[in-house]
């Protein structure tokens, strides 16, 4: 191994003080006293490799992991929440998840490996503000909410609001702590699903994810209205509003669902990038996946559509 | 830098260490308990050499801060095997001629053998997102997967 190499090989990122805060109001106090120099873990996946890269520069991390309460899914009423601690395993395994917002386990079930998955958090996946966030654009699509605390309050920020460029949202790291998502559990005449162009099947960050909820009327001949959220194809993940317009309250066919499709692809902003394909091809793959997951909203609703 | 003191259960043997605050579960295996079973490649959770069962579950030790651990419970390949008998993973392993370099065959094993703790009667593709979080640079997938099946419940 030459020198290089094996300086490569060992760099460890590097914090001077780990808190374990065992209630929310001593990890906000810990940010409140510590401010910049603080930053919040919870799964780590994220972050550690991003110190390791000093693409983040820490002194103390503060693991929120060991607070109660935020590691739960339940249904409240009409509403399913999320405790920002739940993994992406146990979210892509979830019962209620699979029954009532079938698209966030597929997303989170993509997020990594098994690994990542037993450890990587949805709070973590929405605060990263990564535009090609596996369980994020299933969120966007369902509709979610989030709830974030510090010490003058709590705020619920809808994720449409959430995310402001790559890697930033409006969240105050050096105050604030992300603690609950929550979103309306999809009803009898709506269905979502997500679907992904990776290069590989596992271990692979997306060309492409695209999630989508789609509600029909009673007759299931009309669409009622039908939600479309993208990544990474823009600075920050998105809901495509003209494709969606496209589809509210019209007759369904497969016709128009093409159409919506196209807009959906005109209304993203994929730039070429080795990694991910030119732009033209980028914007041909919205096209393909957002008429395949509203047709697979459609199959799931077994509704016909020719 | 001042070093905390931690309790855990490594290989069923309880272990109270004083660690780094940036001390990594890894290079606390490998540096402080001389457990070099479990593998470096990435230092970023992509390769998965560094795999332990972390609490039940699989996890890349080189991103859990070893703080992290505390309290916990830590299976590394050093573990897998009972009172001197190889597992039968690693006996599957051996005989299907599943191993090349070595280098992933600790986190192939203690994968295969979590998947197989939760889910006993894996399919081909259960079994390929088990070990999915692992890459095997000598692409000796098709005998590690063989091993696995020769021992899932029903063969």
């Amino acid at each position: 191994m030459n020198l290089k190499t094996a300086w490569v090989w060992s760099k460890k990122p590097h914090w001077d003080k780990y808190y374990r805060p065992e209630t929310l109001d001593e990890a906000l106090a810990i940010l409140e006293r510590l401010w910049e120099g603080a930053k919040v873990i919870a799964g780590g996946t994220d972050l550690l490799a991003q110190i390791r890269k000093k693409e983040q520069e820490v002194e103390a991390l503060v693991d929120i992991t060991r607070i109660p309460g935020l590691d739960k899914i339940r249904m409240e009423g009409e509403l399913i929440r999320i405790g920002a601690l739940v993994t992406h395993r146990e979210i892509s395994q979830s019962p209620l998840i699979r029954g009532k917002a079938l698209a966030l386990a597929e997303g989170a079930g993509w997020v990594g490996s098994p690994q990542i998955r037993n450890m990587g958090t949805v709070g973590g996946n929405i605060v990263s503000g990564q535009p090609g966030a596996d369980a994020t654009i299933p969120l966007l699509a369902l509709g979610a909410s989030v709830k974030v605390v510090s010490r003058l309050g709590e705020r619920t920020i809808p994720l449409t609001a959430f995310f402001t460029g790559p890697g930033k949202t409006v969240l105050d790291i050096t105050s604030e702590i992300l603690t609950e998502i929550s979103f309306p559990a999809l009803r009898g005449n709506e269905a979502s699903a997500t679907l992904r162009l990776a290069k590989r099947k596992a271990l692979a960050l997306p060309i492409l994810t695209a999630s989508v909820v789609v509600s029909v009327d009673g007759e299931k001949k009309r669409f009622d209205h039908v939600r479309i959220a993208l990544g990474p194809v823009a600075p920050v993940p998105f809901r495509a509003s003209d494709a969606e317009g496209v589809l509210a309250s019209a007759p369904i066919s497969d016709e128009l669902i093409r159409k919506a499709a196209q807009r959906a692809a005109e209304e993203s902003n994929p730039r070429s990038n080795p990694l991910r394909g030119s732009e033209t091809y980028r914007r041909d793959m919205v096209a393909v996946l957002v008429e395949r997951g509203i047709s697979k909203g459609l199959d799931r609703l077994e509704v016909k559509h020719g | 830098m001042a070093k905390e003191k931690i309790v855990i259960e490594v290989n069923g043997e309880k272990r109270v260490l004083d660690v780094d605050p940036d001390c990594l579960l890894v290079d606390l295996l490998r540096e402080d308990l001389g457990l070099t079973g479990t593998k470096i490649g990435c230092r970023e959770g992509e390769c998965g050499a560094c795999s332990v069962i972390l609490n039940g579950k699989i996890v890349a030790s080189c991103l859990v801060p070893a703080i992290k651990a505390d309290g916990g419970k830590v299976t590394t390949i050093e573990g897998l095997g009972k009172n001197g008998e190889l597992d039968p993973l690693q006996k599957a392993f051996v005989e299907q001629g599943a191993v090349q370099c070595g280098f992933c065959t600790p986190a192939m094993l203690l994968s295969a053998r979590h998947l197989l703790d939760q889910n006993p009667q894996p399919s081909l593709a259960e079994i390929k997102t088990g070990i999915s979080g692992v890459l095997c640079r000598c692409t000796g997938y098709v005998k590690i997967i063989q091993a696995i099946q020769s021992i899932a419940k029903g063969n």
